[in-house]
């Protein structure tokens, strides 16, 4: 496990020296301000841009604090969650095709190992955007429309974050057998049809990591319909994300040669 | 005391399609080995089986008589093809992450990195990045970092082949200094670089051995009296010329793409006044006669059957 440590620590160099440990943090932080200002400023927004019916500003209200806050949730489960996939697909598929793993497996390093490094490498990225995005989000709600819950935010962001680790496990799991183009796809498509899913099913399938954005939201209302409704698609979406990880590194160490 | 290496029965197949087709070797403690022959011999395939990344079909590799598991991994040192770093580390991070990759200490990575940086003359480049190093740094770097570790069995495949001559020569410097130290196997489809290096060659071809042996048995038993024949392009010389692929004496004939004729014989005196006889009688415009004996090229050239 120490080999794993060594591989972590050159996983966090890379992303250091590519900026990824910057921009990523830095499109989160945008992301979710973005939600109360614009919900803020929207009045002179619109003066600005003129032809409104006289009336129409006195209608405007602005939206409460936890409403804007889980809107700004919701941003990262599409711009962020494209992010990250895109910035996760390389992941082994890069290493792969690129010859790299042909030399680092080749010494004492198992797959396994690799795959955790990896997978913790991911964990750490996200844990820092997320946290830091959510963080700012949330000061500027605070700031420009109203109190928030402290913990209401670190809940609603913590069941946020569970689903979009969830997403990073799959785009691991594809980039471990497929070429990182299909990977971010794949892992994409997987994400838009387990929440479709979801939609469409909502009671069978409460259980279902899907169901986590909508229990985020439900945090940060402070209107949970059911106590405990969190527990099951909680422990879903640990057993789906062990489960992508255990796949990933069965499939890194099949497929450590480039395919030809 | 076992041999360093056992291989028997070595078999690898691809989406049906067989890569290498059951080899069997010993390797002696302190031998260097060529893995010879001609592209799509199976030579990269043997090697990552070797080198524990790719499992064999059938067959079994034994390392110090026991079958090879991750306690292995820190005994060789494997250099691929065209090995790939992480452009974006320098050379000296690369070393050292590779060596704590290898199990070592902070302080003994540390060492060793610098002096295997220093001995492949890449002290100046350590602190550059490896995207910038030219393809003989890289393939330094690459020899270097499959000996940091002080390996017991070094594993390089095509080491020189996409090297200028310059960078040809230091690689096969440094590995006439290292073969001294450890064991070696490395593959090649140039026999003259398996010539200059190695005690023991092994000639593949399809998948399987063609030829076995150390490079002085190999000369013995192929030590063949060679007489080649070239005449001008007249009707009788010519006929005269084909006439000997039935002879008695001879033991094969070969045309050579330049027209002039190969005649493997039994014995060399006979079959030389027999041909320099007949020549006179006839009057053969001969425009060349030589007595020799075959060079290891025709020895591989018959071995892999070209």
């Amino acid at each position: 496990m120490r080999s794993a440590w060594f591989f972590y620590r050159k996983e966090m160099l890379e992303m250091t020296r590519s900026y990824k440990l910057l921009w990523i943090p830095v499109v989160f932080i945008i992301l979710g301000i973005m939600q109360p200002i614009s919900a803020y400023y929207m009045p002179e927004i619109l003066k600005m841009s003129g032809d409104v019916p006289p009336g129409m500003l006195e209608l405007y209200k602005l939206p409460g604090a936890a409403e804007t806050m889980a809107k700004s949730l919701g941003q990262y489960g599409m711009v962020g969650l494209l992010v990250l996939a895109l910035s996760a697909m390389n992941s082994f598929a890069g290493e792969r095709e690129g010859g790299t793993a042909e030399l680092v497996l080749a010494r004492p390093l198992t797959p396994l190992a690799a795959a955790s490094a990896k997978w913790l490498a991911q964990l750490t990225l996200l844990a820092l955007s997320l946290g830091l995005g959510a963080a700012c989000a949330a000061y500027y709600t605070v700031r420009l429309i109203g109190g928030l819950s402290w913990s209401a935010v670190l809940e609603a962001s913590a069941l946020y974050g569970l689903w979009l680790l969830c997403v990073v496990s799959f785009t691991l799991l594809f980039s471990a057998c497929l070429r990182a183009p299909a990977a971010a796809f794949l892992s994409l498509a997987a994400a838009a049809g387990l929440a479709l899913l979801h939609t469409l099913l909502p009671r069978p399938l409460r259980w279902s990591p899907a169901a986590l954005p909508q229990l985020s939201v439900e945090a940060l209302m402070q209107q949970g319909a059911t106590a405990y409704a969190w527990v099951f698609p909680v422990l879903s979406g640990i057993a789906l994300i062990v489960l992508c990880f255990l796949g990933a590194s069965l499939l890194f160490g099949r497929n450590k040669l480039p395919r030809f | 005391m076992p041999p360093l290496l056992q291989v028997s029965g070595l078999h690898k197949v691809f989406h049906g399609q067989t890569s290498v087709d059951g080899i069997s070797f010993d390797m002696e403690q302190g031998r260097c080995v060529a893995l010879l022959g001609p592209n799509g011999a199976g030579k990269t395939t043997t090697l990552r089986m070797l080198a524990g990344l790719l499992s064999p079909s059938r067959g079994s590799i034994l390392f110090d008589g026991k079958p090879i598991g991750k306690d292995y991994r820190k005994q060789i040192g494997y250099l691929p093809q065209s090995p790939s770093f992480y452009n974006w580390m320098t050379g000296e991070e690369y070393m050292h992450f590779a060596s704590r990759l290898s199990g070592m200490g902070r302080k003994e990575a540390a060492g060793r990195a610098a002096a295997m940086l220093e001995r492949m003359g890449l002290e100046d480049a350590a602190k550059r990045r490896i995207g910038g190093y030219s393809g003989g740094m890289k393939q330094r770097l690459g020899l270097a970092q499959a000996l940091v570790h002080a390996p017991r069995l070094l594993l390089l495949d095509e080491p020189v082949s996409a090297l200028d001559p310059i960078g040809r020569r230091e690689i096969m410097d440094l590995l006439r200094e290292f073969g001294r130290e450890t064991s070696v196997i490395f593959s090649t489809h140039v026999l003259h670089d398996a010539e200059e290096v190695c005690d023991d060659i092994i000639m593949m071809n399809r998948g399987r051995i063609a030829e076995h042996g150390t490079l002085s048995s190999l000369r013995v038993k192929y030590n063949r009296p060679v007489i080649t024949l070239r005449v001008e392009e007249r009707k009788a010389a010519l006929q005269w010329l084909e006439s000997f692929s039935t002879r008695s004496f001879i033991l094969e004939s070969r045309r050579d793409v330049d027209g002039s004729m190969l005649l493997k014989v039994e014995d060399m005196e006979s079959a030389r006044s027999v041909i320099l006889r007949e020549a006179a009688e006839r009057g053969i415009p001969l425009l060349r006669f030589e007595a020799g004996s075959l060079s290891l090229e025709d020895v591989f050239m018959e071995a892999v059957g070209g």
